[in-house]
């Protein structure tokens, strides 16, 4: 009895989506994450979703899929600080902003800018910087609502192309947009961004776009044609594939990572500016693997 | 003839009542086996439902900012964040006060005479749930330093009801003494819970944290109870706890109209026994000791104590805030007629859910208002514009007034005070008072000695609001501006020129203060009679400003600089062996001041309650 029911309503759906322009289904992101610390002696994760200094989270809402990356700038190891303090705090904090639903789908920069916020109103005395890159699905709209501030980033992937990119943001060679919180007597030196330059976008996406959200450590020894390949062999929508295929691209990114004789993107970028340098560049990799599948609950 | 016809009926009704008594009596007799043998074949399954908090509606005050989620009061609504884990986290619900300090200050109110014994309430919080339920437990899920809950009570309402509220009432599910846990770890505290005969989704709980070594922080709330009414509840007979009576269930406005019958009642002269030998003077001296509910029970007792308990001058100082739950519109008016020589009033808390309006409470102040000189008024819902009008008008020799966490008042209604111009004491803690109104209220109040302005939002230059201060109101003894996010030290430095007398200055979280501008060690050199410092997450405090601390302010008595990076263990030496006062110094997050220090430094000086919060 159930099941005549249900196929008849999938039926009157599927005869009811043809005829009518507009999808009116609730889009939503299936997730997986991977990645690799740079230092192997802390273990691979820590305090769930952080690599080394990198951080992530996945974050669902009634309205909105929330993704995030955060890369801890690691100079600050050298002051006695730990980078991935402050990556990973912000994450956390992004986190439990959309689950408690202080955000506006259209508006990610305003989920930095009120977290960063938050970070300040801790007791403890947080210090560190990182980038951060935040990607919103809003369900009912189908549209994607990204900020990204420094050398993280994310792709759109449609039909085995690239239709989307964030655009790195670096005040010098190796130096990104980031935000911080430095202790008052270095205030002055500090390089701090105001989570308000962080660039952001909107578009419309649709079912089985793959969305790749990334720490500079994938992108630096990744080309975009591995990526893709890599993407290739995507075939379900199911978490596991994700898993999996997030999996290889960490492990084949961290295995380029320590090529000495491979000419990565990195590479590449030093020799257009005059380093002649090659190999790949030894980094935390975050990776966010998302596809656009349909709501369900 | 009729006599017999009259017998002959008197015993026909006779035995017509005792058949259908009988009757009645087999039929309830069969009824209740049948209810019985109906429980024994097959008991009602009733299904428990477990609730975590939807919204926090109201509370009375929080540790954390008006627009963040850090050691807000609204983080007590959903699951919980942090439990079982123990800290100071910012995922939890925190009051803004713990412990004694804020009483020791002499910026706080002087209590009430006439306040029972068993109202210890500090700060409460109202809790709404998705679905009303008979409770069965209430389980509060409390993450640091836990002891502070000592009531909980249950609403009839339901708050996300479109319908109006009608009979609202509140009901105690449990109550205690304050207390303080062994350890600061977390616990799951789950007092046994009274049963009552309504359902509900609105809780309320009342903490008390004066016992407490620091900020006690609760993580979330869970109810427990069943859909349908329990069926034991029919057959329970209603235990009359003593205890309640003297609490009270009946209404002052009962009281008071039973009151005004009582008077011709007495039909026995045999007098009052000794009472009518004592003075008058020694009875009004016996009857001031009653709190107010007794008061107008005992009115109803006799003429002579009618007489004595409906004198005004029981009614100088009148706290009406324990009574928060049954004062209505009807209960003031009824106290008007006693209250003409009111000098103190306290009605915080009260007119919770429209039990009390703003036409009631004015016609209350231009009755009884005019030889007014303390108002304290926190929480209180019912107040508009209009009502502030009604207290500038009439009571012109007001000296204090709280209006803290009256944050549905409207900018506008602040106005008003400028014509309060004998204020010695204001408390505008979370309010909306706008810049341009403190500013007329600092230019007409020069008599200002306690000014509370924390956490004031719509406030938007705190250096103009200084300036001012500094120009006209010399005699200010204490200040709190904790979070007000655009002092600077232009600010601060024209405050103490020209506020020389501040003994207290709660400077909390103004994160805008730049210790490397000098300001701190001005402020201290300026402020030789200081005896409260709070530089709570000032990050930037350092040894130079603790030793001019040192080396002027020794009548240094409470000193909070949570979070710096930069004090170590030699300024804070010096400090406690030159100011010989201090008993409390908040070390908290200080990252050069370990726990073996903290010990130390404990031993050393054990005057001084040295506090060291912790956090993972």
């Amino acid at each position: 009895m159930l099941s005549v029911l249900s196929y008849g309503r999938l039926v009157a759906r599927a005869v009811i989506g043809g005829l009518s322009q507009t999808d009116s289904r609730d889009y939503s992101l299936v997730s997986a994450s991977f990645g690799f610390g740079k230092d192997f002696r802390k273990g691979i994760l820590k305090k769930g979703m952080c690599y080394g200094d990198d951080a992530c989270f996945i974050a669902r809402h009634r309205c909105a899929d929330v993704l995030g990356v955060a890369d801890g700038v690691g100079g600050w190891r050298d002051y006695g600080v730990d980078p991935s303090q402050f990556s990973g705090t912000l994450m956390r904090t992004c986190e439990r902003l959309v689950k408690e639903g202080r955000f506006v789908p259209s508006n990610p920069v305003g989920i930095l800018t009120t977290s960063y916020y938050e970070l300040l109103q801790n007791k403890v005395p947080l210090l560190g910087s990182s980038t951060a890159c935040i990607v919103v699905l809003d369900r009912q709209s189908h549209q994607l609502h990204t900020a990204n501030l420094g050398d993280s980033g994310f792709l759109v992937v449609r039909g085995g192309e690239v239709v989307h990119r964030s655009d790195e943001q670096q005040h010098y060679f190796n130096t990104p947009f980031q935000l911080s919180i430095a202790p008052p007597e270095a205030e002055g030196s500090v390089l701090s961004d105001s989570p308000e330059a962080a660039d952001s976008s909107s578009f419309d996406v649709q079912l089985g776009d793959i969305i790749l959200t990334a720490t500079d450590g994938l992108f630096d020894n990744m080309p975009d044609y591995m990526i893709l390949q890599e993407l290739k062999k995507l075939k379900n929508t199911n978490y596991e594939s994700i898993q999996q295929t997030a999996r290889s691209i960490a492990e084949q990114a961290h295995v380029l990572a320590y090529d000495p004789n491979y000419m990565s993107p990195f590479a590449q970028f030093a020799c257009d500016n005059g380093l002649n340098v090659r190999g790949g560049k030894p980094d935390d990799i975050t990776v966010l693997l998302s596809i656009v599948a349909e709501y369900t609950d | 003839m009729f006599p017999m016809l009259t017998l002959l009926s008197m015993f026909y009704y006779i035995c017509l009542r005792r058949r259908s008594r009988s009757g009645t009596r087999s039929e309830a007799l069969g009824s209740r086996r049948a209810v019985e043998l109906g429980q024994r074949s097959a008991l009602p399954v009733t299904v428990e439902v477990e609730q975590y908090g939807k919204e926090v509606l109201d509370f009375s005050s929080h540790y954390g900012s008006e627009n963040s989620m850090s050691y807000t009061m609204w983080n007590l609504a959903g699951v919980p964040n942090v439990y079982p884990s123990s800290g100071d986290f910012t995922q939890t619900a925190v009051f803004r006060t713990y412990g004694s300090w804020w009483e020791q200050c002499t910026s706080s109110a002087q209590r009430f005479r006439r306040t029972p014994p068993s109202f210890h309430s500090q700060d409460y919080l109202e809790l709404a749930f998705e679905e009303p339920v008979y409770p069965t437990a209430v389980e509060v899920l409390e993450t640091y330093h836990p002891g502070a809950v000592i009531k909980i009570l249950a609403c009839s309402l339901n708050p996300f009801s479109q319908n109006p509220p009608v009979d609202v009432r509140w009901e105690v599910l449990w109550a205690g003494k304050p207390n303080k846990a062994l350890t600061p770890q977390a616990r799951q505290f789950s007092p046994s819970i009274k049963q009552i005969n309504f359902a509900t989704n609105l809780l309320r709980l009342e903490v008390n944290s004066s016992l407490l070594e620091y900020y006690t922080e609760l993580d979330a709330v869970i109810l427990r109870g069943v859909r349908e009414r329990p069926i034991l509840a029919l057959y329970k007979i209603p235990v009359i706890d003593i205890n309640d009576l003297s609490d009270s269930e009946e209404e002052i406005s009962e009281a008071g109209g039973l009151c005004c019958r009582s008077g011709g009642e007495n039909r026995h002269n045999l007098g009052n026994g000794y009472f009518d030998r004592l003075p008058y003077e020694l009875i009004q001296l016996i009857v001031s000791h009653l709190p107010v509910p007794d008061l107008c029970r005992l009115a109803q007792s006799c003429k002579l104590f009618h007489k004595h308990c409906c004198d005004p001058l029981q009614y100088i100082q009148l706290s009406l805030q324990p009574y928060w739950a049954r004062l209505t519109d009807a209960s003031l008016s009824h106290l008007l007629s006693r209250c003409t020589l009111l000098q103190r009033l306290n009605m915080s808390w009260t007119g919770n859910r429209g039990a009390v309006t703003a036409a009631g409470f004015c016609s209350f102040m231009k009755a009884c208002g005019v030889s007014l000189v303390c108002l304290e008024l926190s929480c209180c819902h019912f107040l508009t514009e209009a009502c502030l009008e009604v207290i500038a008008q009439t009571c012109p020799c007001l000296q204090e007034l709280n209006l803290a966490s009256c944050d549905r008042l409207q900018p506008q209604a602040f106005n008003h005070i400028v014509k309060l111009t004998n204020l010695r004491r204001l408390v505008l803690y979370r309010t909306k008072v706008e810049q341009s109104a403190i500013l007329s209220i600092l230019t007409f109040c020069p008599e200002l000695k306690h000014l509370n302005l924390g956490s004031c939002v719509m406030i938007e230059d705190y250096d103009v609001v200084a300036s001012m201060l500094s120009a006209r109101c010399h005699s200010l003894r204490s200040l709190d501006l904790w979070r007000c996010r655009n002092l600077s030290e232009h600010g601060l430095a024209e405050l103490v020129s020209g506020c020389r007398l501040l003994e207290e200055l709660e400077l909390g979280w103004c994160s805008t203060l730049q210790s490397s501008s000098g300001c701190f060690q001005h402020l201290a050199r300026s402020l030789p009679r200081l005896r409260k410092l709070f530089l709570t997450a000032n990050r930037t405090v350092c040894d130079s400003d603790l030793e001019e601390l040192a080396a002027n302010c020794s009548a240094l008595e409470h000193l909070d600089i949570l979070g710096t990076r930069m004090v170590s263990s030699a300024s804070l030496r010096k400090l406690l062996q030159c100011c010989p006062q201090l008993k409390l110094l908040d070390v908290s997050f200080c990252s050069q001041v370990d726990s073996r220090l903290v010990q130390e430094l404990s031993g050393l000086f054990p005057n001084v309650s040295i506090k060291k919060s912790f956090t993972q």
